[in-house]
């Protein structure tokens, strides 16, 4: 089975777009079986509705579909109360924050309820990680390490960095925070996916798009090419992530 | 011809840094279908080790069929840098320079690397820089150096990175001696885009292997819905060309 683990749904304020038909095509012609979706951030501003919009598709095809809310820190008790009914009412099964386009340093103490409702609630947090100035693993690490009960998600491998230099920073996060797992989305370098798949641990890395950020098709040749074995390869399609947002 | 002949713009061969002998690119060139690459160090010279370029030397004599050698320099030393650049083109049979301004830390535009950037110039060799998000590897700031030194060409290794690869394509536009070249930047679409910006001829597949995967990035250039013919400009031509003119004075642009 293969789940793609971050796919964003709508209309963004950056240009991106992505509607439910064109990516359940494109999933049946690259045999995805599975995503998990979150919102763009919309032109509109107003994130409430974005989460309605991935329930929908999640309530109109719950066999290919799971769905994570997208929620602001910066709005404060809001943004808890969103990620609360989000969950509760909508049904959605894990929080997704993207500091870089919220523009908040995830270690920030704002980010804090936000992470202790998901505790609460028993959810997993998705990061946009990597980004310098915001979601540097660093940062990540900061605040996975205060929230130990909490399982992260950290998109982009952790780091964003084309020189490889970061690359020892998102190895460390992973050593120092066993609640953090990091996905296979846009990474330099490959062999440092292959590196923590051997010495990490083989449900460290799970495999995401990050569609339309990047592109899907391309995205999975990163598993598909990695220098793993079969069951190592199931982990990163799809047995990680199963077991992070607990879906048969 | 049975086979499309791929060259590959961009790999590692080193013993420190990340340790990579050049039997790893070769299992990686293999695997991919890679014909030839192009390999350098990650250290500079002068540098950290005294014998950088005499190990890509080596690694070339050992593989003449599959690897050619970018001697990756160190500008701030002066003409010790521009001397020894000249030799290994001149002696090793290297055929290019590579500089990595967040390695060496220098702006690309600084005195001492118009200095190598015009040995290079004189030389006919292509100028491959690390050209990312970081500080001194910013498109706009190679692109300064591109203006200085209008002779040398100039190859933007990874496109501009994450979040400059529009930046690189606009200075591409702008500057007739830039190239682009499209190692481990995750985007297929920017591409296909620099292919219509700035036509195939100035756009070269490479891996920035044995890191980045040969076979994934080949497949990258596959995705971007070139044509038979542009995709043989990115994958051969256009570097084949330049590897052609390397080390031969009369030829200049």
């Amino acid at each position: 089975m293969i789940i793609d683990g971050r796919v964003h749904l709508g209309e963004g304020l950056f240009g991106q777009r992505q509607t439910v038909t064109d990516l359940l095509e494109r999933m049946d012609r690259l045999q995805i079986d599975r995503a998990i979706l979150t919102p763009l951030r919309p032109q509109h501003y107003h994130l409430a509705s974005e989460n309605e919009r991935v329930a929908d598709a999640v309530r109109n095809r719950p066999d290919r579909f799971l769905g994570v809310c997208r929620v602001d820190p910066w709005q404060g008790a809001d943004a808890v109360t969103e990620l609360r009914r989000s969950v509760r009412d909508l049904g959605l099964r894990g929080v997704y924050l993207n500091p870089w386009e919220e523009n908040f340093p995830i270690n920030d103490e704002i980010v804090h309820p936000v992470v202790r409702e998901a505790a609460r609630l028993g959810v997993p947090v998705l990061i946009n990680a990597g980004q310098v100035r915001v979601s540097h693993p660093t940062q990540v690490a900061d605040l996975a390490r205060q929230f130990p009960e909490v399982r992260f998600i950290a998109a982009n491998g952790g780091n964003l960095n084309i020189s490889g230099m970061l690359l020892s920073e998102a190895r460390a996060m992973l050593d120092a925070c066993p609640n953090v797992v990091i996905e296979t989305s846009g990474t330099y370098r490959e062999d440092f996916l292959e590196e923590v798949m051997a010495e990490v641990g083989p449900d460290r890395v799970v495999f995401a798009s990050g569609t339309p950020y990047y592109d899907q098709e391309f995205e999975m040749e990163r598993v598909r090419c990695a220098h793993l074995g079969e069951q190592e390869k199931m982990a990163m399609w799809s047995g990680t992530l199963r077991q992070l947002y607990q879906w048969d | 011809m049975s086979r499309q002949e791929i060259i590959d713009s961009h790999t590692h061969v080193d013993k420190v840094g990340w340790f990579d002998p050049p039997e790893t690119i070769i299992r990686l060139l293999d695997e991919a279908k890679v014909d030839r690459a192009i390999i350098m160090t990650y250290v500079d010279a002068p540098g950290r080790t005294s014998d950088a370029l005499e190990y890509i030397a080596e690694s070339c004599a050992r593989y003449p069929d599959r690897l050619i050698g970018y001697a990756r320099m160190n500008p701030g030393y002066g003409q010790q840098a521009i001397d020894m650049f000249e030799h290994a083109i001149r002696h090793y049979g290297m055929k290019g320079l590579k500089l990595h301004p967040v390695s060496y830390l220098q702006h690309p535009a600084s005195p001492q690397t118009v200095a190598i950037v015009q040995k290079a110039a004189e030389l006919n060799t292509p100028v491959l820089f690390h050209c990312g998000d970081e500080e001194l590897s910013l498109p706009l700031q190679i692109a300064r150096l591109a203006e200085l030194v209008p002779d040398a060409r100039i190859i933007l290794g990874h496109c501009g990175g994450y979040f400059h690869t529009k930046d690189a394509i606009r200075v591409a536009q702008r500057h007739a001696n830039i190239y682009l070249e499209t190692s481990a930047m995750p985007y297929p679409a920017m591409i296909r885009q620099a292919v219509e910006s700035i036509g195939a001829h100035r756009v070269l597949y490479a891996s920035d292997g044995p890191g980045c995967d040969p076979t994934i990035e080949v497949r990258k250039v596959r995705l971007a819905g070139l044509s038979p013919d542009e995709e043989h400009q990115l994958f051969f031509e256009n570097i084949d060309s330049l590897l052609r003119l390397a080390g031969r004075k009369e030829a200049q642009p």
